[in-house]
């Protein structure tokens, strides 16, 4: 058995930038060496911290780069506390891309609607940059994104290109006295965002949100298989072995997911 | 078929041995039956009903070493303090997976058929697509020898289960009781072979495999709605010991792994672990948030894993009615009450 066949071993990629994002919240830039990533918007990767251990985290960056990728990680627990002491030239090890990328030439021409919360807008981002490359082939789109503080913000830099591509909207549930933008939860602002029949929906986020937009959304008029969700599980070998991202219905998270369309999951596979 | 007496029986597993089989047979230690290597003064309980572990921690074993590298990461002490050298130059150290894919056939001997069933499923799970090189490795060349049950004990449920029969493939010798010796049934080239060795006398006709006699019977209703409406009584005396996830012949779920050396930190082990769904780490995600509350909720979840998921994912039950999470249950919860439906249960 030769190292490449084996799914368990990483390749070696390192990190060129470090992008602060917020004060819990690092961007990091990591190019692959001898090797291409074929990834798709929403697909995941396991990285491997030498020495400290591995995890899974959403590809941020654009597809059309195939030799570098952006992984935004929120300080949480061992690997994600380790991650924010990479430097640029650090080695890591990447596994994947894993798992069934948002379905995005099924949804050509389609009105979408896109609602990230806290740092959900993470596993976004690789979407959003993809719909603005690609934006003729779409119809309107509606950026919906809530946050807690105004410091919890991350892409701040880039939202302003974002704008001019789209309707985007952002929200903050615990806004100082300073902040100008819109206040309270993405579920306040789901009036004129929201079309309806017709309009497909992608989700991102804590799971009790994502739960409360997709039963408003589907009291809407939207229909289940328009509604689309990205989970978090602590995928562990991302080939469905370990089972230790099955939700409710019998998926694997890292296999047939980690986007689901609503028809195919109930409102409790999300998780609370 | 042929017939053999005890002593030519007790005599295969160093017939397999010779063959260059890694045998692992069931011996009696401290009151339990338990699988364990072959050795030449192994005591092998041939009438044993129930035994405390499974084929499965030899084909997947707890705290497997996966590979092991040499991390560029120096860890110092005091608290979390991880320092990665910064490697200059454009094509810098790469992470070089070490490690030996394991070698050898293994032999089961006098495994029972829910033994064999259970090693059915813990194929489908992972020779499915893509499969696990490390079990493949473990798995090819395997030679079973599955000793009937004549009578189940107050937790077997194999009938019920429907795992007393046997798929090609996984019996290689079929060995049933009858007067004072024992009737052997080679059932491929492997098992032909080896039983050869053996001093026999040849019988005419063949014998394939009859269900049990099962102290209880009951159809088993198991939808993720019947599990979920199901009685769990009893579930509140659990105390999460994972007991039933460690006795069951096909729990697989897994976690990995770093372990560094603590002499020299560089040098890493990726290693598998074995893991609970009984565990509050089973369901947890970054920031501490849990899918799985409450006892009951992990116990239903085991269910559910068991019955309808692997029906969907596999399409093959999870569950082979050995009974050892009712038996080795502490607490004395029985899932029969929250699945079985029917008589006498």
């Amino acid at each position: 058995m030769k190292a490449e066949e084996n799914p368990y071993v990483p390749k070696s990629a390192t990190v060129v930038a470090v992008k602060n994002e917020s004060l819990e919240t690092k961007t990091l830039r990591i190019r692959l060496y001898n090797w291409k990533a074929e990834f798709q918007p929403g697909q995941f990767v396991q990285l491997l911290l030498p020495g400290v251990g591995e995890a899974p985290f959403c590809i941020a960056s654009s597809p059309s780069d195939q030799k570098h990728m952006d992984l935004t990680i929120i300080r949480r627990g061992l690997v994600t506390i380790a991650s924010h002491y990479m430097r640029p030239g650090d080695v890591v090890g990447i596994r994947g891309p894993f798992g069934r990328p948002f379905p995005v030439s099924r949804i050509v021409g389609k009105d979408l609607l896109i609602v990230g919360t806290g740092i959900g807008i993470a596993a976004l981002r690789s979407l959003i940059l993809f719909l603005v490359e690609h934006r003729e082939d779409y119809g309107e789109l509606n950026l919906l994104y809530g946050a807690r503080f105004p410091e919890d913000l991350v892409y701040r830099d880039e939202m302003k290109y974002w704008a001019e591509k789209m309707n985007l909207k952002v929200t903050l549930s615990k806004a100082s006295p300073e902040w100008g933008g819109l206040r309270g939860r993405v579920t306040d602002h789901l009036d004129g965002v929201v079309k309806g029949k017709g309009q497909v929906a992608i989700l991102c986020g804590s799971p009790l949100v994502m739960r409360s937009i997709s039963g408003e959304l589907l009291e809407r008029g939207l229909k289940a298989d328009q509604i689309f969700v990205s989970l978090e599980r602590h995928m562990k070998c991302g080939i469905g072995k370990c089972a230790r991202c099955l939700i409710p219905g019998g998926w694997h998270v890292c296999k047939d997911g980690p986007v689901f369309s609503l028809d195919e999951i109930s409102l409790e596979a999300i998780g609370d | 078929m042929i017939r053999v007496k005890v002593g030519q029986l007790l005599r295969l597993p160093s017939v397999l041995s010779e063959m260059g089989y890694r045998v692992i047979v069931p011996t009696e230690s401290n009151g339990v039956t338990k699988f364990a290597d072959f050795a030449t003064d192994s005591g092998i309980d041939l009438h044993y009903v129930r035994a405390i572990n499974a084929p499965r921690d030899f084909l997947l074993p707890d705290g497997e070493k996966l590979f092991s590298y040499r991390s560029t990461a120096t860890v110092t002490s005091y608290g979390l303090k991880i320092r990665f050298p910064t490697v200059e130059g454009p094509c810098p150290v790469t992470i070089n997976a070490e490690y030996t894919a394991p070698s050898g056939r293994i032999a089961f001997f006098a495994i029972h058929p829910c033994h064999a069933n259970s090693i059915r499923y813990l194929d489908s799970v992972m020779l499915s697509d893509p499969a696990d090189p490390y079990y493949r490795a473990r798995r090819d060349g395997m030679l079973t020898v599955v000793m009937e049950c004549e009578e189940g004990d107050d937790h077997c449920f194999c009938v019920p289960a429907e795992s007393w029969e046997l798929e090609e493939g996984y019996c290689d010798i079929l060995v049933r009781r009858s007067g004072d010796g024992f009737l052997l049934q080679p059932r491929s080239e492997a098992g032909k072979k080896a039983a050869s060795r053996l001093e026999a006398q040849e019988e005419l006709g063949s014998i394939k495999e009859r269900p049990p006699k099962m102290r209880t019977s009951f159809r088993i209703h198991a939808s993720e709605e019947d599990i979920d409406r199901g009685e769990a009584k009893g579930i509140d005396s659990c105390t999460l010991c994972a007991a039933c996830t460690v006795t069951c012949p096909t729990c697989y779920c897994s976690d990995i792994e770093d372990r560094f050396h603590l002499v020299d930190p560089s040098n890493v082990e990726r290693v598998r672990k074995r893991m609970s769904c009984q565990r509050r780490c089973y369901s947890m995600i970054a920031g501490g948030n849990i899918f799985l509350k409450t006892k009951e909720d992990r116990y239903r979840w085991r269910l559910k894993h068991k019955f309808p998921f692997s029906s969907k994912a596999f399409g093959i039950s999870g569950c082979v009615g050995c009974g050892n999470c009712i038996a080795f249950c502490p607490a004395g919860i029985d899932m029969r009450r929250t699945v079985g439906r029917g008589t006498n249960k």
